[in-house]
């Protein structure tokens, strides 16, 4: 029996097993709002604009406490950047995320799609205009940040509409990107980063010295992360059609530990620019992928 | 290096099935889709030379694998120095000889254990490490060289016991090594497993080259030993000489006699005396019936108990009625008289002697005068005697094995005694020629008993000689002779009548137990090793002991197999 209230900390592939993207992404979202009792997302100002209702999730410090004296109902006070927080979403569409490495699981680019879905969620009702884009070799669906009513269906609609692509080109996107936002916003890059790291480096380098805040979400399935096979195979990239002939087993130790060194590199080169990093495996439960968001 | 399985070497193409698999293997590997191929390939990069290190490791342990188990098929053998003798030696094909020293000291009880039990184990041990192309011999104490199979020669030391014989020792080691010399084979060898024996060793000397000789060392102590050394009954009584080791004390000696006709247990006893070894003692024997007397002299238990008993015979016969004519010379009737005192002999008719020939049993001298020859040999035709005198002989000296006492005594003159039956019944002999003859009751001697013939006369034997011509030659009845042999008496009868015996016993020089000193050893065994237990168990077969290294093969093998399954079942 699925605790819909807490689809969050179930198993993804599991999850994703009980409906299409709305509906998973709105049942992690609620599991996941339960379980933290505040947004995730703080804008950047105290400048008061409005109040809005309450919601599961939202911190209790912005809770207008007058007006639940007078008026015993809760509304949660709005400030003037938060209100106007721009969050860009760029999905890696490209051909190596459609691989898993168990039929059991998701392929990255399954949980990649859900996990953006329910991160859009989230942010949209926080009242933050949310926009998505998604990239292979170029930039295949842009979809503006917006904060108005059916923002979310199109956007699960942009990820539903981008198919597979081909190879990967982060660096082209994420400059398209800096031309979407204007003002300094957060832009939030799901890729399994099988690309030039230096150029999507410099790219993000760019984001930030334009004053964006940049959370990097390196999606992996756990195959990836330790080498197994058959005693001797040939590897494929889906990419690049190149291959290589491997004897997994004796070559399991070095990968593992070139795989650990690539993440590092990444966290690391990824702190030294103020970018937020993070590794997430698609057998994580999406609510603990959210968290790391917080 | 030669292999016992040659052939299991052509085994040794499957060596290149490991490079084979290695190349089949990579033939046509299953493909599948892996995006983070970039790492993959960082991986690959940073571990090429591990890999390759590790594939041409595992494919020399792999080849090494095979070529070691297909070498252990050939069973291969290798040249190994001296020591040990594993369950894997082997030697090279070796004619050995074990000399086994089984005579009568080898039963000596040392350190609680028969000496000849410990011999006997270490020939089984060399006989035992012997191989199918070996050629073998057992030299027992009777010095025959046995040749056979390892089986049989082991059955023959297993069976052998102490014999009463006495082992040339030098002459059987000389004869055993000329032997194996003789073999066509890489290796020669001789085992003496002997006590030792100081008096087993002569003037000899074994120098047999291109033979290892292998010397068991003598003990270390060997027991003070006495042995009664002979026994024998003579007009003067029982005479007894004991041997041993000198300068042991004396032992008491008891003499038994058991009357003829009569069983062993009727025995009684006829005197007690005390003897050390090297000395001799004459024991009385009380008056005895006429007849073949067995008897017995015994000495206190030790620890060689084969000489501790001799047997001995004692003739007592009636003293012969002798006569002699007047020609026999003064020589012969003064012995006659001091035999006619001793009651040796009596005056009678039974026996004549003189220069004619008697009615009865007669001893005929060669008459005097030349001229009547040709009388006396046509009595002695007459008479049917097959020998007749013949010309005259050249001087000589007496030979004979029956009587002692005239051995060597110069024969001055004397006539060739000629004879229709070849040598039948010749006693002595001058210049290998019949000089006292016997055939039927007559004695013919080819001298005159007299100074100008013959040295006899003035000889110490000489009244003996003519006693036993008197009691004994004449009547055709044999000496009592000694032999070597298990102890027992063995008459010599003719007709109804015994006429003689031989008195069986163990060799006296064995009962001296002293081994030989260290230059005596190597004076007779210039080239040998003399070595302990241990260090002849190391030195069987050492020169060309090979090893069958097929199980050390084997164990490396596994080793190879064991490396192989660790490098192939790590990946780093």
């Amino acid at each position: 029996m699925v605790d819909s209230r807490r689809l969050d900390l179930l198993d993804p592939a599991e999850v994703a097993g009980l409906g299409g993207i709305e509906i998973v992404a709105q049942g992690v979202v609620e599991g996941f709002l339960a379980g933290i009792h505040r947004s995730p997302f703080r804008g950047f100002s105290v400048e008061f604009t409005e109040h809005r209702a309450y919601q599961p999730g939202d911190e209790l410090r912005y809770l207008d406490w007058k007006i639940l004296a007078r008026a015993d109902r809760l509304f949660v006070k709005q400030f003037e950047e938060e209100t106007n927080l721009r969050a860009m979403i760029l999905l890696d569409a490209s051909r190596s995320m459609a691989w898993r490495g168990d039929p059991a699981r998701l392929t990255k680019r399954g949980y990649a799609d859900r996990l953006v879905a329910a991160l859009a969620l989230i942010l949209l009702r926080q009242r933050d205009a949310t926009g998505l884009m998604t990239f292979d070799e170029a930039v295949r669906q842009v979809i503006p940040a917006r904060v108005k009513a059916g923002q979310w269906t199109r956007l699960v609609r942009g990820l539903i509409d981008t198919p597979d692509g081909l190879g990967t080109a982060a660096e082209a996107a994420l400059r398209q990107l800096s031309g979407l936002l204007a003002r300094r916003g957060l832009v939030v890059l799901v890729s399994d980063l099988l690309l030039d790291r230096e150029l999507a480096l410099t790219a993000l380098r760019y984001l930030r010295h334009r004053g964006h805040q940049v959370i990097v979400l390196h999606v992996m399935d756990p195959a990836e992360l330790d080498l197994a096979g058959p005693p001797e195979v040939r590897f494929r990239d889906p990419e690049s059609a190149a291959s290589v002939v491997v004897r997994p087993r004796e070559l399991a130790e070095a990968y593992a530990a070139t795989v650990r060194r690539e993440i590092a590199a990444w966290r690391s080169a990824c702190r030294r620019h103020g970018v937020a990093y993070h590794h997430i495996r698609t057998d994580m439960p999406f609510g603990m992928a959210l968290r790391l968001l917080t | 290096m030669t292999f016992l399985h040659p052939l299991a070497l052509l085994g040794l193409a499957a060596v290149a099935i490991p490079a084979l698999l290695h190349l089949l293997e990579r033939r046509t590997p299953p493909e599948a889709e892996f995006p983070p191929l970039r790492y993959l390939r960082d991986a690959e990069r940073q571990s090429a030379r591990r890999l390759r290190l590790r594939h041409l490791l595992l494919l020399i342990l792999r080849t090494a694998l095979v070529a070691v188990i297909v070498l252990a098929a050939a069973r291969p053998i290798v040249p190994i120095g001296g020591g040990g003798s594993g369950s894997g030696a082997v030697h090279a094909p070796t004619a050995l000889a074990v000399v086994l020293d089984n005579s009568l000291s080898a039963s000596a009880v040392v350190d609680g254990r028969p000496v000849l039990d410990r011999l006997k184990a270490l020939a089984r041990a060399s006989l035992a490490q012997a191989a199918p192309a070996d050629r073998l011999w057992l030299v027992l104490a009777d010095g025959v060289a046995r040749a056979g199979s390892r089986e049989a020669l082991l059955a023959s030391v297993d069976g052998a016991t102490a014999t009463p014989q006495r082992l040339e020792l030098v002459p059987a080691v000389e004869r055993a090594a000329r032997l194996v010399a003789a073999e066509p084979l890489p290796a020669r060898e001789v085992h003496v497993l002997s006590d030792l024996q100081h008096t087993a060793f002569g003037a000899g000397r074994v120098d047999v080259p291109g033979v290892t000789e292998l010397v068991l060392a003598p003990p270390a102590r060997v027991p003070a030993n006495r042995g009664v050394a002979a026994a024998r009954a003579g007009e003067g009584g029982l005479t007894i000489a004991v041997s041993g080791t000198p300068g042991a004390s004396p032992t008491p000696l008891v003499a038994r006699l058991q009357p003829p006709g009569n069983a062993p247990a009727r025995a009684r006893e006829a005197g007690r005396t005390l003897a050390a070894p090297g000395q001799s003692v004459t024991l009385p024997l009380p008056p005895l019936a006429p007849g073949w007397w067995i008897g017995e002299v015994l000495l206190d238990a030790d620890e060689l108990r084969g000489d501790d008993r001799r047997l001995f015979v004692a003739r007592v016969a009636e003293p012969a009625r002798v006569t002699a004519d007047a020609g026999v010379g003064p020589f012969v009737s003064a012995a006659l008289a001091v035999l006619r005192v001793a009651k040796r002999v009596v005056a009678g008719g039974e026996v004549s002697i003189g220069e004619r020939l008697g009615a009865a049993r007669s001893v005929v001298l060669p008459p005097g005068d030349p001229a009547l020859l040709g009388q006396v040999n046509r009595a002695l035709a007459a008479r049917g005697v097959r020998w007749h005198f013949g010309s005259p002989g050249p001087p000589g000296t007496i030979a004979s094995a029956d009587l002692a006492m005239v051995r060597g005594v110069q024969v001055n003159r004397r006539y060739r005694l000629e004879g229709t039956e070849g040598d039948s019944g010749v006693v002595a002999t001058v210049n290998g020629e019949p000089w006292l003859v016997r055939d039927g009751g007559v004695v013919l001697l080819g001298s005159r008993l007299d100074t100008t013939w013959t040295a006899l006369p003035a000889a110490p034997g000489f009244v003996p000689f003519v006693d036993a011509l008197a009691n004994r030659i004449v009547r055709g009845e044999a000496p009592v002779t000694e032999a070597v042999g298990a102890p027992r008496v063995q008459f010599v009868t003719r007709g109804a009548d015994t006429v003689g015996a031989t008195v069986f016993g163990p060799d006296p020089r064995e009962s001296d137990l002293t081994p030989a000193t260290a230059d005596e050893l190597r004076r007779a065994f210039p080239d040998a090793r003399v070595l302990g237990d241990a260090g002849l168990a190391a030195e069987r077969f050492a020169g060309t002991r090979r090893a069958d290294v097929s199980g050390l093969l084997l164990g490396l093998g596994l080793l190879l197999a064991a490396i192989e399954l660790a490098v192939a079942s790590t990946s780093r």
